[in-house]
């Protein structure tokens, strides 16, 4: 007997699938069919069967149903705990790059409007800078920069709803290097599932994608670190080191994405033994 | 295939990605489309208006909905959420596009929806399309066409693109295909190349 979505064919006879979308899609996710021993429909079936009055018929019925099916699995899919985290991540890095490039043209018209100013021998920040412009009332910078600043504390708030999320999402991920690098991580590996299924080896370069494939090309030397660089036990490891520590925590990380996805809760033990590990090869025990 | 001064053109409603029109007809572009670009360098297999068309690797229904103004009816097979909202949004305005939600190296998902249609278009970035071409191979009619979009940076990044071609041929031809022709698709997609196959 041969399966379609109209019903089932036997020996020219056929048995139409009973029901409205919801049940004909409901009955195509039951059943079970084998490559092998498969013949491909003919739409002739439908008419026989029942189903469909002609050509066009069918295909409207069948392209109903499979628009039906599509628009389910993805809002499916949207609902997932870690999409929303993706677009919020992907949001902040570029607002990021977005406020840096605006305050630093505003800062190279501010000094066009004042030529006796200059940054030299002075400590002055971004934000600090930003509202010193501010002050410029008698041009249109003077209000961008304000508007600059709301951006700046709209991405910091954007960045701690991220670290909670985060701490959600990927519980320990989340403690053994931050919400924020926990979430690069879901981020760059296109969710928390398929962060779990990466190796220890992968996650060591996740963000590092240039370096790697240069290395594969050209046999330049293989990056130790991508995104969990910004992790401070990596950063902070003195050079003759930081290649071993990034490649204990990559491989803890492993782990721990893991029993994010696959648990979902917090695991003190692991990450009292990870957290040791990683202090060890940092060399602070 | 429809031709307007040297411009490959499809006949139908515009306005989908915000294609140039030419004389009411829509431009299909081959530095966009992989099948124009192959058309463009002449080893393009014409598109007829009574055929059924199984396309895997949809994406936005760029390509699509230019392959459905040609013919009868186009069954797009695309797995990533993203592009299938946009392939949905395409399939409403073409009654003769229909969107299937898939996986195409798991062609189980979508046999009870498919019919023998008279080509196979695969675009997948995928290592494994010679595999995924032989698991489709059911849906294709004895005399069909089958057109693999390779990416031969999807197979492997490292190798160069000619042993990938050369290497995904050997596969395909122990897999009972005949390859007619590998087109290079330079200068329109780099490292890219169209085999035209029917079976042996």
């Amino acid at each position: 007997m041969q399966h379609y979505w109209f019903g089932d064919v036997e020996g020219g006879a056929c048995t139409p699938a009973q029901g409205d979308l919801g049940a004909l899609s409901d009955r195509l996710d039951t059943l079970r069919i084998t490559m092998e021993s498969f013949i491909p429909l003919s739409w002739e079936d439908a008419v026989a069967c029942g189903v469909c009055a002609d050509r066009r018929d069918y295909l409207d019925r069948l392209r109903a149903l499979c628009i039906r099916r599509a628009e389910t699995e993805i809002s499916a899919y949207y609902q997932q705990s870690d999409i929303e985290l993706l677009q919020m991540v992907r949001m902040l890095d570029e607002m990021d790059t977005v406020i840096n490039l605006l305050t630093e043209r505003a800062t190279e018209w501010y000094i066009v409007r004042n030529p006796g100013f200059s940054r030299k021998y002075r400590a002055i920040g971004a934000k600090k800078m930003l509202s010193i412009i501010k002050k410029d009332r008698a041009s249109p910078l003077g209000s961008l920069a304000g508007e600059i600043e709301r951006l700046a504390s709209e991405r910091t708030r954007l960045m701690r709803e991220v670290s909670t999320r985060a701490d959600a999402v990927a519980p320990n991920c989340s403690a053994l290097v931050g919400g924020l690098v926990a979430a690069r991580l879901i981020s760059r590996a296109g969710g928390l599932a398929q962060l779990a299924r990466l190796p220890a080896s992968t996650i060591q370069v996740l963000g590092a994608e240039n370096a790697l494939f240069t290395h594969l090309r050209s046999g330049t030397p293989s990056p130790k670190h991508g995104i969990i660089f910004q992790h401070r036990r990596v950063h902070n490891a003195p050079r003759s080191t930081r290649g071993r520590v990034a490649r204990v925590l990559a491989a803890k990380l492993g782990i721990a994405a893991r029993i994010d996805y696959f648990r979902g809760e917090m695991s003190p033990e692991f990450l009292e033994k990870a957290q040791r590990r990683i202090d060890d090869v940092a060399g602070i025990a | 295939m429809i031709w307007i001064d040297g411009v490959l053109v499809s006949p139908g409603e515009g306005g989908v990605y915000g294609e140039r029109m030419l004389k009411d007809h829509r431009v299909w572009d081959p530095r966009r489309s992989k099948l124009a670009a192959l058309f463009a360098k002449g080893g393009g297999r014409d598109l007829d208006p009574q055929m059924r068309i199984l396309y895997l690797g949809a994406a936005n229904g760029t390509t699509v909905s230019h392959v459905a103004d040609y013919v009868e009816s186009v069954y797009a097979v695309e797995f990533a959420p993203r592009p299938m909202q946009d392939l949905i949004e395409v399939a409403r305005r073409r009654k003769n596009v229909v969107p299937i939600m898939a996986d195409a190296t798991h062609p189980v998902e979508y046999a009870p929806l498919v019919e023998e249609v008279d080509m196979v278009i695969q675009d997948v970035a995928q290592p494994d399309q010679a595999g995924i071409v032989l698991a489709n191979l059911p849906f294709l009619k004895q005399d069909g066409v089958y057109i693999l979009m390779l990416k031969t940076r999807s197979v492997d990044v490292r190798a160069d693109p000619d042993a990938v071609i050369t290497a995904t041929v050997r596969n395909l031809e122990a897999g009972g295909l005949k390859v007619h022709a590998a087109t290079r698709l330079e200068p329109f997609h780099r490292d890219h190349a169209a085999l035209v196959c029917t079976r042996k």
